[in-house]
């Protein structure tokens, strides 16, 4: 059996886990565009903080591939998938497969705006990224961040520590648009307000100014802002283009089925470049997300390696914690339509804020600002589909914990299957 | 693999437990000096109540452990005896295991995850489970 895995982050070196956690001797091939060994890009930002060493980005040991017997290639692009299985490689040569997986990912977002290519200009998605901002540190006074999404306030903070005067442009009505409700974000960009970060919302960049470097920015209503860094963190973007022809079904990722198989036989993909299904709304989407990386990482490699599991979905969630206010979000935080019930507690002086999104008694989502401890508790809940009406009351309570779930755990035994559960003594 | 179980019909919620678990991992290792630490030692186990049962808790190492699916640094590993283990070294404090944990068996330092790491460096075993005057925690 020949697996070859294109990309080596999240999904792919969990694939590489999983089909060696069931076959010992089948050859692996993974290649990554990437000339670097497996690091985490998620800690990049901590990184360009100066709180960490690159050493420290490596999130598996340097003898990963050698302890799992796998032939890496890295520096080298695959360009294409090719009809009779086989894929072909920037330099020209092909090679052959009998189980693929694309493990890809994606890339910052780049604005089309005049000025975006101009030096200074940097997404935040790889390590060659975080060098050439860190490079440029000593010519810089002001930064720009353009977005106020989780990486775009990442680096911000980052750029913050490391003594720059940081100003973040926010399209929308307010910060972290995507993972929270107004309110919650609100508690977050007041933190970071009072502590010197600069938020400017519902204004985008018209145009990034200067020669051959960035000098500034002109926002729409023509406002100019000097600065010597601009950080696009518009969101992110599927790396599809080398299936373009090999009629694999794409849409915003590479559309997967519950084995995280697309509609080519023996062809997986896993990932930020895999859409699948939402596991809280249903609704067949990508999460972006490191967990969901790896799980479907893990999934697709079994498959590959002749097991028959199914995934459940993906989950929109995700925590950030920013001048040591720490906040999560999990599933819908923002309802839309009908049906919906909303708990919410709120204590200003205290900086907490709690909101449980419910329907037909099920949680489906919820934001915790300043007060995170039992989020995976809720989460349980939510990934379950478990009827939480008889402890309505107390999901909100300061005191909520495990505990107060026990009953439900004793009444829905088939849900609460693992056997983590089963081994409670009640 | 060992882990610490506890009876919920024999806790008493005395929390003596958790006294024990922030001492074993303070400094000092007697409550006299934890106590006067800073950081102040945290304590793994966490003793909860709904109506009439009492659970002391702590991190369950399990099998699947959504911990290390999720965590971004590569801090949070399984050991070779099955545990789940945490290097506190790497850990940047992103809160994506707290995140995922079904049993809230994380708590929180200044940027530092700390869980349940069933006494590894004391010899006999865990010492929540030597500390129970109800004999609710048991190794096996
Ligand atoms: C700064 C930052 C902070 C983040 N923070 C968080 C967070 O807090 N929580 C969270 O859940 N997620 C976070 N993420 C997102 C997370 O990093 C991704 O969800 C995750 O890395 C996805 O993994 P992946 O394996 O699918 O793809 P990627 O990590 O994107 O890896 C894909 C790899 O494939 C390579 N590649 C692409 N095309 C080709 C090709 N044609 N040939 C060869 N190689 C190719 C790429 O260069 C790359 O190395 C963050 C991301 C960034 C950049
Ligand atoms: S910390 Fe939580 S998720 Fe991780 S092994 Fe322990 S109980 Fe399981
Ligand atoms: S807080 Fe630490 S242990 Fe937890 S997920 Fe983040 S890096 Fe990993």
């Amino acid at each position: 059996m020949e697996y070859v895995i294109v990309g080596s982050s999240a999904a792919g070196v969990s694939a590489v886990e999983a089909i060696r956690s069931v076959d010992k001797s089948g050859k692996i091939t993974v290649i990554s565009d990437e000339n670097y060994s497996i690091y985490s890009r998620c800690v990049l930002s901590y990184y360009l903080a100066g709180m960490m060493t690159e050493e420290k980005l490596k999130y598996r040991g340097e003898d990963f591939f050698k302890k799992h017997n796998v032939d890496s290639i890295v520096g080298k692009k695959v360009e294409a998938v090719l009809p009779g299985k086989k894929i072909k490689l920037s330099d020209g040569k092909t090679l052959s497969f009998d189980k693929l997986l694309i493990a890809t990912g994606s890339r910052s977002k780049m604005e089309n705006i005049p000025g975006v290519e101009k030096d200074g200009v940097f997404g935040l998605r790889n390590i060659n990224d975080a060098r050439k901002i860190e490079e440029r540190l000593g010519k810089t006074k002001t930064a720009v961040m353009l977005g106020g999404g989780l990486i775009g306030l990442r680096a911000a903070y980052a750029l913050h520590k490391r003594g720059l005067k940081v100003i973040v442009v926010v399209k929308s009505k307010h910060i972290l648009s995507q993972m929270l409700d107004e309110e919650g974000a609100g508690f977050i960009q007041r933190r970071i307000e009072n502590k010197g970060i600069k938020v400017i919302t519902g204004l985008s960049a018209k145009e990034i100014t200067g020669d051959k470097e960035v000098s500034g920015i002109i926002l729409e209503n023509e406002e100019k802002i000097d600065c010597q860094i601009v950080v696009i963190g518009k969101g992110v973007q599927a790396n599809i283009e080398l299936v373009k022809d090999a009629g694999i079904k794409t849409e915003w990722g590479i559309i997967v089925n519950e084995s995280l198989q697309t509609n080519v036989t023996d062809v997986f993909a896993a990932g930020d470049v895999a859409q699948t299904k939402d596991l809280v709304t249903g609704e067949s989407t990508i999460n972006a997300l490191w967990p969901n990386a790896v799980i479907q990482g893990k999934i697709a490699g079994l498959n590959m390696a002749g097991k028959n599991i199914k995934y459940d979905g993906s989950l929109g969630m995700n925590s950030v914690e920013f001048f040591e206010l720490p906040t999560i979000s999990y599933g819908i935080t923002k309802p839309k339509g009908e049906g919906y019930e909303i708990l919410v507690k709120k204590n200003d002086a205290q900086e907490i804020y709690k909101k449980i999104v419910l329907k037909n008694n099920k949680i489906v989502g919820f934001v915790l600002v300043n007060d995170v401890d039992n989020a995976g508790v809720y989460g349980s809940l939510i990934r379950k589909k478990i009827d939480v009406s008889s402890i309505k009351e107390e999901l909100l309570n300061n005191n909520f914990n495990f505990a107060k779930i026990l009953p439900l755990v004793k009444k829905y035994k088939e849900e609460f299957a693992e056997k983590e559960y089963k081994e409670l003594v009640m | 693999m060992k882990k610490v179980y506890c009876n919920v019909t024999k806790c008493l919620g005395c929390r003596s437990c958790e006294i024990a678990c922030a001492v074993e991992h303070s400094k000092g290792k007697t409550l006299f000096t934890a106590i006067s630490e800073t950081p102040l030692p945290v304590h793994r186990r966490k003793v909860q109540a709904v109506e009439e049962i009492i659970i002391s808790d702590a991190c369950h190492h399990c099998e699947d452990a959504p911990c290390i699916t999720a965590c971004m640094s590569g801090s949070m590993f399984k050991a070779e005896d099955g545990s789940t283990q945490h290097n506190e070294d790497k850990c940047v404090g992103c809160w994506m295991c707290v995140m995922v944990c079904p049993f809230g068996a994380i708590s929180r330092r200044k940027n530092l995850a700390i869980k349940c790491d069933l006494c590894k460096d004391r010899t006999e075993g865990p010492v929540c489970v030597v500390s129970c005057p109800t004999k609710s925690l048991t190794v096996k």
